[in-house]
């Protein structure tokens, strides 16, 4: 929270790059080809620090962030938020309001610079994700599933991507009479397939049944080639909503697959809520956890978010598909528009599916296929880089996603590659605008706008660093199944992002995760060392027999000694 | 099947099932249901499905329930629609069909009598029902047990503990924290003075054996004030029981705190804290432990905080005040040690410290464990409090300690095995009293002791065997020699004390003492206090002050750990997750197959036996006298860690057996639904997936 006592006067071009180092969250290998224009205020501001109380000091503002530096000398806060990462600003008070602090604004904090700055990083990010590379991986096409390039210049359906696996025997013809009965022609295809049972994930939206009850035999047909590719008796539709809301989208001309109509299917409904059912979670979270944690029932006032409630309902949905799949039944997984809680199930059934996913190169293909490709709006959910971006559109379901894969790590700590520092800094990042893997609703935008020849992607910065990501205790199981737990008693709040920037919190990347390093580094060097005294042994002069009695075996090594007792 | 030493069958029934789940019976094992002086037996031919490792426990078999586990027996006739919980000497008027065991340590058993003769299936109901409940403490298995191997053979092993029942073990600790101003006290010997007090405790040097003996009278219990331990800087820790004497009062505060005073090297003031009114008390602890409410760690931790803010921050000596010095102040003082002094991190050092805070201090846990099921009202499981509020500041700090939490699980577990001589009394003298009495009355000679011997519970090989015993062994401890790599060097941790010495010229009584009273904690926030509620409301914003042992605690936290020095935790809510080996280790449904923090263990554990044996290697070289270590020798007994490195350099991978309840097993115990035999679906769709642990809190505090 910021508050002026009069309106920011003054313009001025400046760099920031000696004064922002210190202290800047988004430590960036690359910080001095942030050139920008600074706006300072001339005149010390206020600024409301709500641990410190009030401080005085000077604004910045650029078109990547705003800064703060206060002005007293005892006390060195500084603030740096990049202007992505604001969700609110709002005028308090007026000019007419007397007494001090009365006038200023307030400034909430939500985690288009992306355009402006081209960092140079070893590698290029845009290069992780070839979507034929990743078909083939999962041994696609093959006879049953083909390619279809019916979405190539976006006509089928502008928010899927241009590459699609279909059913083998469906023609162009059949989807697109498919394409409209699905809403906004989000077909199913397929998502994942299971490489010996044959049973695969699809996705898509749901059904244009509507208040009538329409039936269109071109789907149902659709839906049965789908159970047939692999001979199940019967084909699972995920209906990731409640029950009620999606009888209650047949009003709006949605729906759900009836069972009169899809005879060898069964219809499951996984209860999770709409986009505005979470962000009134989240919101809610937010005031318990900041400024300060709510100490006094803070078990009642956590349970009264909801928050590990929906994380529970997403995680169980997941494994129900995982569940399925892995016993041999193909799936179709759908919400209302297949963008939000779709991606969700897809991408958390798939990371329990396929352990490539747990690799840091496969997560970021999972979520450059699933959320980026399949058309996760992330611009209106999280409200960047559009001047009529409604509120009621922004949701944080992406950020539940990371969320429920964060207790998944914490449920299985060798079984991820990525450490919990590499999914803080993906969601840094999909508010800092700084990259421009999370910029836009879908690909036909982005490739419209060319975001990939004008922006940098996030996986260029994790790529170049890779071992700051990394978690120490991965160990490559290739066919392991992982079904995590999700009771609400294994469900924890992921304190390391929700409370981190209370001070009160110690900073500290996991002890455990910082030991094992250390002892990772210690084998190593003894094995050197160990490798060296070997060399110097095999030597002519002498064997480590005879060496053991002599006075110069004991000298070089003599800081060893004191390491016997070591654990 | 097997019964230990003075183990008797008292009755047992054929034919019985054991329920996996209520919901179908498919898993069900069939047994044979027996009941001892000792424990629930369940024998069976067939074996538990899925599971091929379980820590062997010496003294139980996988299926066995110890009596002094058994919280509630519930007899059920279904058809009848009958229900009744049994105690001793009740009559059972149905014949029943099934029979529920509610267990202390939160397992749930049921077995169903189908099959087996409606009269053995009663018998061994009323059986188990009554030897559950011991009529004195005599009949508890331990005499049995200890009587029968005072007869045959004993072990004569001595346990690298420090028991605190003879004076040298007090001088050592009083050296060891260098209170040269404190001496051991043996007024008590033969308990001649306090029923409750060990034989030998320690008490200013100022005060003489006769003075004590005469102050003695005014407190309760006579139970003098106890030197605890010293703090580097000279602060001393003391507990005290109330006076009873109220005209004697405001004396015996004058004398006892100036002769804390002048045992302080620099005359600081003493600062009193009176543990009734600060915190929980022990009926509260009892409740909120049912509910699994974490309220009662968080206040107690608090407290300990706030205390070493008084001995380290403020530099004065601290006296912990309780009503009888037996139940609030062992856990705090013990608390403050473990925060303060990384010799009680160590595996010894932790043992030592529950012997002098705990054992020797008087702490009832004949009582507080309710052995006898005689008054639930003084059941408090103050112990297992402890052993959570340990377990919060060990998963903050990791590498601090040298034991883990399955050894202090495993600890909690030991209570409800009444063979220690740790957890069966209440004080020593009731032990020296009891075992003579059991001794005389059973005849057993007695050797030049004159007692029993009861093992303490850190004579673990009574237990374990000693491979399981490895798994104590914390692979992330950071000793005070561990190596560690520094600047790319291997170097050693070593730690110093900082310890000054004060002139002993400095004189003078505080001011807070010229009117004759106590710096009575004007400067302690009460509770609730240590974390002001600071919400954005700016009017309040610059008005709002940090109590000063808040500033304290977060001027700690704000600088890098010192893994061995001074380790405070993180008091937040949301800081202080719930124990989950402990409390979700039975439940079926909590348990994550091939997942949990054992994960991790396991490969730290390889990687450190790796490091172990890459040591004996160079030592080789540098001529060291141990024999190399080859990996994975099986009869190596010379590694620490439990898991060890394979003979390949590569990733091991984790044994099938591994999941977040290990080494326990939840298979065989009840819950509300079976994860074995039902679709996966079927159970997630399940709202309340079990007992009362699934809602996060039914709490109204």
């Amino acid at each position: 929270m910021a508050s002026a006592p009069a309106p920011i006067p003054g313009y001025l071009t400046t760099s920031l790059e000696n004064s922002s180092s210190q202290n800047d969250p988004h430590g960036t290998p690359a910080k001095s080809t942030l050139l920008c224009t600074a706006i300072r205020s001339d005149k010390d501001l206020i600024y409301m620090c709500p641990f410190n109380g009030a401080l005085k000091g000077k604004v910045f503002i650029t078109n990547y962030r705003l800064y703060f530096k206060s002005s007293e000398a005892e006390v060195t806060v500084m603030l740096d938020v990049p202007l992505g990462a604001i969700s609110r600003i709002e005028k308090m008070g007026g000019a007419s309001s007397r007494g001090e602090n009365s006038y200023g604004l307030d400034i909430t904090c939500k985690p288009l610079f992306s355009y402006l700055s081209q960092e140079k990083f070893e590698e290029n990010g845009w290069g992780v994700y070839k979507p034929m590379d990743e078909y083939r991986r999962q041994g696609l096409p093959n006879e049953r599933w083909r390619i279809s390039f019916i979405n190539s210049n976006y006509d089928l359906c502008d928010t899927y991507p241009t590459i699609l696996v279909v059913p083998f025997q469906t023609t162009d013809e059949d989807l697109r009479r498919v394409a409209a009965f699905r809403s906004r022609c989000r077909i199913p295809v397929l998502s994942w397939i299971h490489r010996e049972k044959q049973a695969v994930i699809m996705r898509c939206s749901q059904p244009l049944v509507g208040m009538s009850g329409k039936r269109n035999k071109d789907d149902e047909r659709y839906l049965d080639v789908i159970r047939e590719a692999n001979n199940t008796p019967k084909l699972t539709i995920f209906d990731a909503r409640p029950n009620v809301n999606a009888v209650a989208n047949k009003a709006t001309g949605g729906g759900y697959e009836g069972e009169d109509a899809y005879q060898n299917a069964e219809l499951v409904f996984l209860d999770i809520h709409n986009i505005h059912v979470m962000r009134e979670s989240l919101k809610k979270l937010k005031d318990i956890v900041y400024p300060n944690v709510e100490e006094s029932h803070w078990l009642s006032s956590l349970e009264s978010t909801h928050w590990l409630e929906h994380i529970k309902l997403v995680l169980s949905g997941a494994i129900q598909v995982a569940d399925k799949v892995c016993s041999g039944n193909s799936v179709v997984v759908h919400c209302s528009d297949g963008w939000d809680r779709t991606a969700q199930l897809t991408s958390l059934a798939m990371l329990m599916l396929d352990s490539y996913y747990r690799s840091l190169r496969g997560f970021q293909v999972l979520i450059e296929k699933e959320w980026i490709g399949f058309g996760h709006k992330f611009a209106s959910r999280i409200g960047h880089g559009d001047k009529n971006h409604a509120d009621q559109d922004r949701s944080p379901i992406f950020l539940q996603f990371i969320d429920c894969v964060w207790q998944m790590t914490k449920q299985f700590p060798t079984a991820f590659e990525f450490n919990e520092h590499f999914l803080i800094t993906v969601l840094d990042h999909l508010y800092s605008c700084r990259f421009g893997t999370f910029l836009y609703n879908c690909e036909s935008v982005r490739e419209n706008l060319k975001v990939r020849l004008k922006t940098v992607s996030l996986w260029s910065l994790i790529n170049s660093e890779v071992s700051t990501y990394v978690n120490p205790f991965y160990t490559h199981e290739s066919s392991r199944v992982l079904y995590p737990v999700a009771s609400m008693r294994h469900l924890e709040l992921w304190v390391n992002y929700y409370i981190r920037w209370n001070p009160r919190i110690r900073h500290q990347q996991s002890p455990v995760e910082q030991r094992y390093k250390e002892l990772l580094a210690l084998r190593d060097q003894y094995l050197k060392k160990l490798e060296e005294l070997q060399l110097s042994d095999s030597s002519p002069s002498s064997t480590h027999l005879t060496n053991s009695s002599t006075p110069n075996a004991a000298s070089p090594n003599q800081h060893l000694t004191h390491l016997q007792t070591p654990f | 099947m097997f019964f230990s030493t003075g183990e008797i069958v008292v009755n047992e029934a054929n034919f019985v099932r054991k329920c996996f789940g209520a919901d179908s019976s498919q898993d069900d094992l069939w047994g044979k249901l027996i009941c001892t002086n000792f424990k629930v037996s369940f024998v069976t031919h067939d074996p538990l499905p899925q599971q091929r490792f379980q820590c062997v426990h010496r003294l139980l078999g996988e299926h066995d329930v110890p009596l002094a586990c058994v919280e509630q027996v519930v007899t059920v006739n279904d058809a009848k629609g009958k229900q009744k919980v049994l105690g001793s000497n009740k009559k059972l008027k149905f014949n029943p069909t099934e029979l529920i065991l509610y267990c202390k340590d939160f397992r749930i058993v049921r077995f169903r009598f189908d099959e087996a003769g409606p009269e053995s299936a009663k018998k061994v109901c009323l059986a188990i029902a009554h030897y559950s409940h011991p009529a004195d403490s005599q009949l508890l298995f331990g005499f049995e047990y200890v009587g029968q191997k005072v007869n045959g053979v004993d072990s004569g092993k001595k346990v690298q503990t420090a028991m605190f029942d003879c004076s040298s073990d007090w001088d050592r600790e009083i050296k060891r924290t260098g209170a040269s101003e404190w001496r051991v006290c043996a007024i008590n010997e033969e308990y001649l003075v306090s029923p409750s007090l060990p034989e030998f405790f320690v008490v200013s040097s100022s005060l003489a054996d006769q003075d004590l003996k005469q102050f003695a009278c005014y407190f309760k219990a006579q139970r003098l004030p106890l030197w605890c331990w010293n703090h580097p800087n000279g602060s001393a820790l003391v507990r005290m029981s109330s006076i009873t004497e109220p005209q004697q009062q405001r004396k015996l505060d004058q004398r006892i705190c100036s002769a804390i005073i002048k045992s302080h090297p620099m005359r600081s003031n003493i600062l009193k804290t009176d543990l009734d009114k600060c915190l929980p008390s022990i009926q509260e602890i009892q409740s909120a432990l049912v509910k699994l409410r974490q309220i009662c760690v968080i206040a107690f931790l608090k407290h300990a905080v706030e205390v070493i803010y008084m001995l380290e921050g403020k530099q004065s000596s601290v006296i912990l005040q309780e009503e009888e010095d037996r139940d609030l102040s062992c856990v705090i003082a013990s608390l403050v040690q473990l925060m303060c002094d990384p010799h009680c991190r160590s595996l010894a050092g932790f043992q030592g410290l529950v012997q002098k805070e705990w054992v020797m201090a008087g702490h009832r846990f004949l009582d507080r464990c309710n052995h006898l099921k005689k008054n639930d009202k003084e059941e408090s499981p103050l112990f297992l409090l402890f052993l959570n509020c340990v377990w919060q500041i060990m998963e903050q700090y990791p590498a601090a300690f040298e034991f883990t939490e399955m050894y202090l699980t495993v600890l909690s577990d030991s209570m409800w095995v009444p063979v220690f001589s740790t957890f069966l009394f209440n004080c020593p003298r009731q032990r020296a009293e009891h075992s003579r009495d059991f001794a005389v009355s059973k005849s057993i000679s007695l050797g030049q002791d004159k007692v029993l011997k009861f093992p303490p519970v850190w004579d673990w090989s009574q237990q374990y065997s000693l491979k399981d015993q490895l798994l104590f062994n914390n692979p992330l401890y950071v000793g005070k020699s561990a190596p560690c790599v520094h600047n790319g060097t291997v170097r050693t941790f070593t730690h110093k004390r900082s310890k000054k010495n004060y002139s002993s010229t400095l004189r003078g009584l505080p001011s807070d003492l010229k009117n004759g009273g106590l710096a009575l904690l004007d400067t302690l926030p009460r509770r609730n206090s240590l974390m002001p509620r600071l919400r954005a409301d700016i009017t309040q914003m610059n008005e709002k002050q940090d109590s000063p042992a808040e500033c304290f605690l977060q001027d700690m936290l704000s600088r890098p750990a010192d893994l061995q020095g001074l380790l405070l935790p993180q008091l937040l809510p949301s800081h202080l997750p719930l124990w989950k080996l402990y409390f979700l280790r039975w439940v079926p449904e909590a348990r994550i197959p091939n997942g949990g923090p054992i994960t991790a263990f396991h490969k730290l554990s390889v990687l450190v036996d790796e490091i172990e044996i890459l040591q004996d290697q160079l030592r080789q070289y540098t001529g060291g006298a141990t024999p190399v270590r080859s990996p994975s020798s099986p009869q190596d007994e010379h590694s620490k860690m439990y898991f060890r490195a394979g003979l390949s350099q590569n990733d091991s991978p984790a044994p099938e057996y591994l999941s977040s309840s290990f080494p326990f097993s939840p298979m065989g115990n009840l819950c509300r639904r079976s994860i074995l035999g039902t679709p996966l679906s079927k159970f997630l769709n399940g709202a309340r997936i079990w007992l009362s642990t699934e809602t996060l809190t039914n709490e109204s505090l």
